[in-house]
């Protein structure tokens, strides 16, 4: 009966049940994985393979592809990424009031402001370097501030899979800022872009 | 032989467990609107509704009426008794499985 709630069976049976309501509440909290790295990985798959197409790994384009077109395309791609990013947020916070919804607010606020920072930095420091590097610059900067959100984001609710995410970002972006364009656009798009396909996809199966 | 620890009736039934053992997990300074809840636990508006008012009795939850915009909203939170019922609640069934596991 709805009013008496069911009795519970047995202390095992009864531990479990918390543990699981305790689980399906925090991967509420957290939002739906696919939302959140899905959009994000397919961007930087893209953006990043046109990227590399064009730098090549020895400084000869595999394709014809100018740069701008391929930045065109990043950009607009890492935009609709963002709005779907925007949408999952908003669903994981909505319903909810208190700490929770005033972290993710100032979450919120924290990317805005990381990414036009980066657009401000770029748009005044690319056009002094050579083509390759500018467009380095850009790339660098842009993994730099999502691998410290990521970590942020980790350390403000808690959850591991995010801040090592992060950690990920920020290895591969500094060891592709090393070896240059072309290896920075390759290992980003390739684990980065990929990496976060698959593990977006994964985090929804095994929340 | 320390006597089985008595659970309490408000908390043991399985409905009323889930809705506690969620609001818990959210930690103190968070409520959840009443659709977030019903959702969560996919339950009817109904039947969360009886079981919210068990708790409210009890002074386990605490229920707040207002209003976004001109939509009115509901917000269920766990109060400071209620998180120290579930914590004795969960305590006293570890207690009855280790007193299990120490007699079989």
């Amino acid at each position: 009966m709805a009013d008496d709630g069911d009795r519970i069976p047995s202390p095992e049976e009864t531990l479990r049940l918390i543990e699981e309501q305790r689980a399906a509440t925090v991967s509420r909290l957290r939002g739906d994985p696919v939302l959140l790295y899905v959009p994000w990985g397919t961007a930087w798959l893209v953006g990043f393979s046109l990227l590399f197409l064009h730098y090549g790994l020895d400084g000869r384009p595999y394709a014809p592809i100018s740069l701008w077109q391929a930045l065109a395309v990043h950009l607009i791609a890492q935009v609709v990424a963002g709005a779907f990013a925007a949408y999952g947020i908003t669903k994981q916070t909505s319903g909810v009031r208190g700490d929770i919804s005033t972290k993710g607010t100032m979450y919120g606020y924290s990317w805005f402001a990381g990414m036009a920072v980066m657009t401000v930095i770029g748009i005044r420091l690319a056009p002094m370097l050579p083509e390759a590097e500018g467009g380095l610059l850009w790339a660098g900067i842009a993994l730099l501030v999502v691998a410290i959100l990521y970590m942020a984001g980790g350390a403000i609710f808690l959850n591991w899979r995010m801040f090592f995410l992060g950690v990920a970002v920020a290895a591969v972006d500094a060891v592709g800022v090393v070896l240059g364009p072309g290896w920075h656009a390759l290992l980003a798009a390739v684990l980065l872009g990929g990496g976060q396909i698959v593990l977006g996809l994964w985090w929804r199966r095994h929340p | 032989m320390s006597a089985p620890p008595e659970l309490d009736p408000v908390i043991h039934a399985q409905a009323r467990l889930r809705v506690v053992a969620a609001l818990n997990t959210m930690g103190a300074g968070n409520e959840m609107a009443f659709p977030a809840l019903k959702d969560l636990l996919g339950m009817t508006a109904g039947n969360l509704s009886v079981h919210l008012s068990k708790l409210e009795e009890a002074g386990y939850v605490e229920i707040t009426k207002t209003h976004k915009g001109r939509t009115p909203v509901t917000y269920v939170a766990l109060t400071q008794r209620g998180r120290a019922a579930f914590d004795d609640y969960t305590k006293a069934i570890r207690a009855l499985l280790d007193n299990a596991g120490g007699t079989s």
